[in-house]
């Protein structure tokens, strides 16, 4: 769906989402089906400003998927979630408009693999994905080790939290890593049960950001 | 045997001990740092775990991280692949500590062979020609120029702990020396977390020959033959081949047996590499051991047929060795080229980005041990090796040529790579007719040498 660059930057951005959602409906699920049955790693559909890529986790890697390390199939990644796992999963495709870069990303996005079984590798060459540094969406509080998580008391929906509250820890042998929250806002989630295994930068709670107080 | 191992490196070696694992029913974990997280090697592996971010003293260096991994997973066992860990006798240690096996020499054996000063002491006490050095550690820079007054210049400075050249230099005069210990002290302390330095006498024109060996817990051992590592930029190999030009057959025969015979003699364990010096005249001085798995162990297992990487897993879950020196037959010729991420034409500078394409080449004799994939974006954080081209055959000529044919089928597009500087050593008369020293490049620097083979 082409920009108006002529009608102002409001109606863009509400051409810009018309896009988007179109994108989301009904392009993309067609897309994922398409490139699951060709044997091509990669895809790119355009429509006037818009384009389209989708990129399959490497050829070498179609059939070879990996286990959730504790068995309970919590630890799965964002990328290899099944559709309508309990996390919201991750953008796992980019839609890039002339002139302004959006990135789709919507909790509501099927899922499918990004590149490579982790997480999807949507920034920039080179970013670095720290803890508590969520991509798009309400801030998470992640894992700064790998352990045993174990929530604290304040680790429940809906209860309200400050930026560096303590929401939990991670055992690493031993030895307690606080899991802190990154912005003001209300717990909506906790992703993983307590006594599980997690790896570093594991999503664990997410919560709803208290207007304009992210940590950012 | 073990069930389940952690493989705790990246790149390359992290795949190669991925498919050890498969082959001898192993499960594998991989443990990744976040920049790591498509690679190849954690795609591929049974399970990955994400240990910590890109930085590696907080992932790969990180030894309560890789543990907590192995805790969690279920691992019984942690390979360290080479470089990070690989030789760290307190990880070792610490791996022990929670009933874990390191894979690799056991954790006093480690100790007793971490200081390359002290274990030139100990094997030249069984028998091994060692370079001359300065005894014990540097204390101080009045230390330093007394040490290298007695062994005369030039001398190596070089820095107890690690390898790759870090904390290397070769001074002629007491007031170069004096102005190196600095520079090598800092950058010994910033690579490997210890200042530490010894003297080695430094010889010019010579030939950097290798021994792998592995002893079992039982004290059998057996040697695979040698490796000519005098391809270096800078003492960091980039090309290595076996069996050597520099020795005759006799020769390497008596000096593989002297390595094999003074490490099992001073209690070794595992797999391992004796380094030498070959001067001028052909004789070989003991420098150092490694005591690990080197990144060219790939030369050795294309000679013998042998699978390196599992034979460590064995010994090191208590397994004889279950060969002898007779089953050890070395056939042909191999060369190992090391496929870098660094530019000829910017002073070999590292460089990182994306693969756009990648096709490994094939044929006899030739085997691509690399962690490449199109699409691959190469993380800026860690050593620029994207792979290893190893060409083997019935004789050297035919090694070499079928090294020409694979180097100029590969194709890595998107980031930049020293495939160049092979194709020049591959041409260069001193290299065919195996006459190269370890100044092959550093001599007329390397930019100079790739200049010179574009011109014939």
């Amino acid at each position: 769906m082409p920009q108006d660059r002529d009608t102002g930057p409001d109606a863009a951005r509400a051409t810009a989402h018309a896009g988007i959602e179109r994108l989301i409906d009904t392009l993309l699920p067609s897309l994922i089906a398409k490139l699951a049955t060709l044997n091509v790693g990669e895809l790119e559909v355009r429509e006037g400003d818009w384009h389209v890529r989708l990129r399959h986790p490497t050829v070498a890697s179609q059939d070879l998927g990996r286990r959730a390390t504790d068995g309970s199939g919590q630890r799965a990644h964002a990328g290899h979630e099944a559709v309508g796992a309990p996390a919201p999963a991750r953008a796992p495709a980019s839609g890039v408009a002339t002139g302004a870069k959006i990135a789709v990303s919507n909790g509501t996005v099927p899922a499918l693999s990004p590149v490579g079984p982790g997480r999807a590798s949507d920034g920039p060459p080179g970013r670095e994905v720290g803890p508590g540094v969520a991509a798009s969406h309400g801030p998470i509080a992640t894992s700064p080790a790998v352990g045993i998580f174990q929530p604290g008391s304040a680790a429940v929906a809906g209860a309200r939290v400050k930026a560096g509250e303590r929401l939990g820890a991670v055992d690493m042998l031993g030895i307690p890593q606080d899991v802190v929250a990154p912005a003001d806002g209300i717990v909506t989630s906790i992703m993983v049960e307590g006594g599980t295994a997690v790896e570093y930068g594991q999503e664990l709670v997410g919560i709803e950001a208290t207007a304009g107080s992210e940590a950012r | 045997m073990f069930s389940k191992i952690l493989i705790a490196n990246r790149g390359e070696i992290a795949l190669r001990i991925l498919r050890a694992c498969r082959t001898m029913g192993i499960e594998a974990v991989v443990a990744y740092s976040e920049a790591d997280r498509d690679s190849l090697a954690v795609q591929l592996a049974d399970e990955a775990i994400c240990i910590g971010p890109s930085d590696a003293r907080r992932s790969y260096l990180s030894v309560p991280a890789i543990i907590s991994a192995a805790v969690v997973t279920g691992c019984d066992a942690i390979h360290p692949g080479y470089g990070f860990l690989s030789e760290d006798e307190t990880f070792a240690e610490v791996v022990r500590a929670h009933d874990l096996t390191f894979i690799g020499p056991p954790p006093e054996v480690l100790d007793r062979f971490a200081s390359k000063e002290g274990t030139r002491r100990l094997l030249g006490g069984y028998g091994l020609p060692t370079i001359p050095g300065s005894v014990g550690m540097l204390r101080d820079d009045e230390h330093a120029l007394a040490e290298a007054d007695r062994i005369g210049y030039p001398v190596l400075i070089k820095p107890s702990a690690g390898g790759g050249g870090k904390g290397m230099r070769m001074v002629r005069t007491p007031r170069e020396l004096e102005s190196a210990l600095r520079v090598c002290r800092s950058e010994a302390k910033s690579a490997f977390g210890d200042d530490s330095l010894y003297l080695e006498k430094w010889l010019d024109d010579t030939r950097h020959v290798e021994v792998q060996v592995a002893v079992d817990r039982y004290g059998h051992g057996v040697q695979f033959g040698e490796r000519d590592c005098s391809v270096q930029r800078r003492h960091q190999k980039i090309l290595e081949e076996g069996p050597t030009t520099a020795l005759s057959a006799e020769a390497r025969a008596e000096l593989c047996e002297r390595a094999i015979h003074a490490v099992v003699a001073a209690g070794y364990e595992n797999v391992g590499t004796l380094e030498f010096l070959v001067d001028a005249e052909g004789k070989a001085h003991f420098i150092e051991i490694n005591c690990r798995i080197q990144v060219e162990h790939a030369v050795t297992e294309m000679l013998t047929g042998i699978d390196l990487v599992a034979m460590q897993i064995r010994i090191a879950a208590g397994e004889p060795l279950g060969m002898t020196q007779a089953d050890v037959q070395p056939r042909g010729h191999a060369i190992e080229f090391r496929i870098n991420a660094e530019d000829p034409a910017h002073d070999f500078r590292p460089g990182a980005g994306v693969v756009e394409r990648y096709h490994a080449p094939g044929g006899p004799g030739i085997r691509m041990d690399s962690h490449l994939f199109p699409g691959y974006e190469v993380p800026p954080f860690y050593d620029s090796l994207l792979g290893k081209l190893i060409a083997w055959g019935p004789d050297r000529a035919t090694a070499i040529e079928r090294g020409r044919a694979a180097l100029d089928e590969l194709v890595v597009d998107g980031i930049v790579t020293n495939l160049e500087i092979h194709k020049a050593i591959i041409s260069s008369e001193t290299f065919l007719e195996g006459r190269m020293t370890t100044n092959l490049l550093d001599r007329v620097g390397s930019a100079a040498f790739l200049a010179a083979a574009a011109r014939t």
